[in-house]
């Protein structure tokens, strides 16, 4: 292919992803049942959490934040982005469900521009989510000492988490084509969370709880989000915030592309 | 090579169809050898009732499923090694028009120009030349999910025509329709097929095989079992019909034995015979005055013109609705 031919394509794929973004994104946030589990839920449990737990900031080895509210937050936008990405995955299944899929797929367009399409538009939810929570939990007494380079960089890593998750949703949906299925993934984003130090420090989660934390990169991501948000190593490193981020966004996106491949060649 | 001279290369036809097979996993033998051309500008039908294999053919053709044989070209482009150019030539308007129904009709207008890599600007002009020609002005901001299964199929439709593809896919575009939406439809499509689209057109409906199609095939079990025009296809049945309707029915018994010197006889629904004859509408007068001098009364009698349910069941042995099964495993 010549450098202008690569050029005009990478621009028409480019406008198909933007338009797939902008789809996700605009019919998402019509859907009743999508606010619920991606923005009320999370806050609800904000409001349960930093109210009915905030004793906890008490125990030796909690971390001095100000506020409990601003410690969990992060949490929280980490809770909103992976029921965000749960979401795309469901958006998905529902498209092969309901045959829109075969209208993506019937356009003169790259498989990985489909699955890039929906990963941008769960970003730019997870971008959505950052600001709400973080506007909430100001509202609620937090004090971010990392300032607006903190709470910058907070929603870059929510955007990067969103990504993430849509893509691990998007992998699932591609692989199954299961809308039921799909929907009955929601106790397994509560198992992710809480194999994180969402709304506790990881030295007063328990042993097993802990090891598990290790491994999962989610951790690193809401640790980072800490780290940014009240400009702390001690609470987390925001550069492994992103290197986490990042990773689990190329891991899995090319795990939904390859699934995508995979589904188109049967 | 463009489109023209691609088309060309191949006789002049818009899709060249040899030896297609789909042969599922689990040995369903969907798609069974079929072999076909369809030329520039033409109509062309392919009936067959549910399971037959039609969505199946129609899937390949449009480069969503890949065969497991034989070879098939659009536009001069091959479905499986030149897929990109192949969805670039055709529109497709898939079963059941699967539209989102939380998008607006504008909304998905615009969608689709960008699927195709127009910018922005004249996909929206697109979207509302479009909008006019199917008659969607006034629901254009409305979503999906208010919108009636005629307006969901007229959209589908435009949505198929975004990027004035040259070949045109409509697996089952009238199934569930009202008459008035089914006959607007038909009118679009004359219209289209005058500009000198090329049309693909998968249906069950007998009728609409007829009302549409230059030539019509017809596939059951994966196979194609007849190809003609309309005509050529109502000839394979054999000789026309009177259907005599007689006043008193129960003289039918008497009336069949009489009529039967002037052809084969059988009974049908309603109370009335069906005569084939080699003379047909001029055995109307011979018929009438046996049965005058018998002095049996008759209520009506019509030339019965083959029709394509009479085809298919003089191809396959059934008729059309009496097969069903998954196409898909």
């Amino acid at each position: 292919m010549s450098s202008f031919a690569l050029e005009r394509d990478l621009a028409t794929q480019g406008r198909v992803i933007r338009a797939l973004a902008e789809r996700a994104l605009r019919v998402q946030l019509r859907r009743a049942q999508f606010l619920l589990p991606s923005f009320l839920l999370p806050l609800l449990l904000l409001a349960v959490v930093a109210s009915g737990t905030s004793a906890a900031q008490q125990l030796p080895g909690f971390p001095a934040t100000g506020s409990y509210v601003g410690f969990v937050v992060s949490g929280t936008i980490m809770q909103g982005t992976l029921l965000a990405g749960l979401m795309a995955g469901i958006a998905i299944a529902g498209d092969i469900e309901g045959g829109f899929f075969d209208r993506l797929l019937s356009a003169p367009i790259h498989r990985a521009s489909i699955v890039l399409g929906r990963v941008l538009g769960t970003a730019l939810i997870g971008v959505v989510q950052a600001i709400l929570f973080l506007a909430v939990a100001l509202l609620m007494g937090a004090d971010f000492k990392g300032g607006v380079v903190g709470v910058l960089l907070t929603i870059m890593l929510a955007a990067l988490s969103a990504s993430a998750a849509a893509g691990l949703g998007a992998t699932i949906a591609l692989r199954t084509g299961s809308l039921s299925l799909m929907q009955n993934l929601f106790p397994f984003v509560f198992v992710l969370l809480f194999t994180a130090p969402a709304f506790f420090p990881r030295a007063l989660l328990n042993p097993v709880l802990e090891t598990i934390s290790v491994v999962n990169p989610l951790s690193y991501v809401v640790e980072g989000m800490r780290g940014a948000l009240f400009d702390s190593a001690a609470l987390g490193s925001v550069w492994g915030g992103f290197a986490a981020g990042i990773g689990s966004v190329i891991l899995t996106c090319s795990l939904a592309v390859w699934a995508m491949r995979s589904r188109v060649r049967s | 090579m463009d489109s023209d001279n691609r088309a060309e290369a191949d006789d002049g036809f818009t899709i060249v169809v040899e030896g297609l097979e789909r042969i599922y996993p689990g040995g369903l033998r969907a798609v069974d050898g079929v072999d076909l051309a369809v030329s520039a500008g033409e109509i062309y039908g392919f009936l067959g009732p549910n399971g037959a294999g039609k969505s199946t053919t129609v899937r390949i053709l449009t480069t969503l499923l890949r065969p497991t044989g034989g070879h098939a070209r659009i536009a001069g482009y091959d479905v499986v090694k030149q897929a990109s150019q192949v969805r670039r030539s055709i529109g497709v308007a898939l079963q059941e028009a699967a539209l989102d129904p939380l998008m607006t009709g504008r909304e998905l207008l615009q969608l689709q120009g960008a699927l195709h890599g127009i910018r922005r600007a004249e996909a929206k002009q697109r979207a509302e030349e479009l909008l006019e020609r199917v008659d969607l002005v006034a629901a254009a901001d409305r979503l999906l999910n208010t919108y009636s299964g005629g307006m969901r199929r007229r959209l589908d439709l435009a949505m198929a025509l975004v990027h004035r593809p040259s070949v045109l896919f409509l697996d089952e575009p009238t199934t569930g329709l009202d008459p008035v939406s089914r006959s607007s439809l038909w009118t679009e499509l004359r219209k289209l097929n005058d500009e000198g689209t090329t049309i693909f057109l998968t249906t069950q409906y007998l009728e609409e095989a007829e009302q549409l199609a230059d030539r019509v095939g017809i596939i059951d079990h994966g196979k194609l079992v007849a190809e003609g025009t309309p005509q050529e296809l109502g000839r394979l049945v054999g000789e026309p019909g009177l259907y005599v309707k007689l006043i008193d029915e129960s003289q039918s018994d008497s009336a069949r034995e009489l009529l039967s010197v002037h052809g084969a006889v059988s009974d049908r629904t309603a109370g009335g015979l069906t005569i084939r004859t080699a003379l047909g509408a001029r055995a109307i007068a011979p018929i009438v005055r046996t049965l005058d001098e018998a002095q049996i009364e008759v209520d009506a009698v019509e030339v019965e013109e083959p029709t394509l349910d009479d085809v298919f069941l003089a191809v396959t042995g059934h008729r059309a609705e009496e097969v069903d099964g998954e196409e898909t495993p």
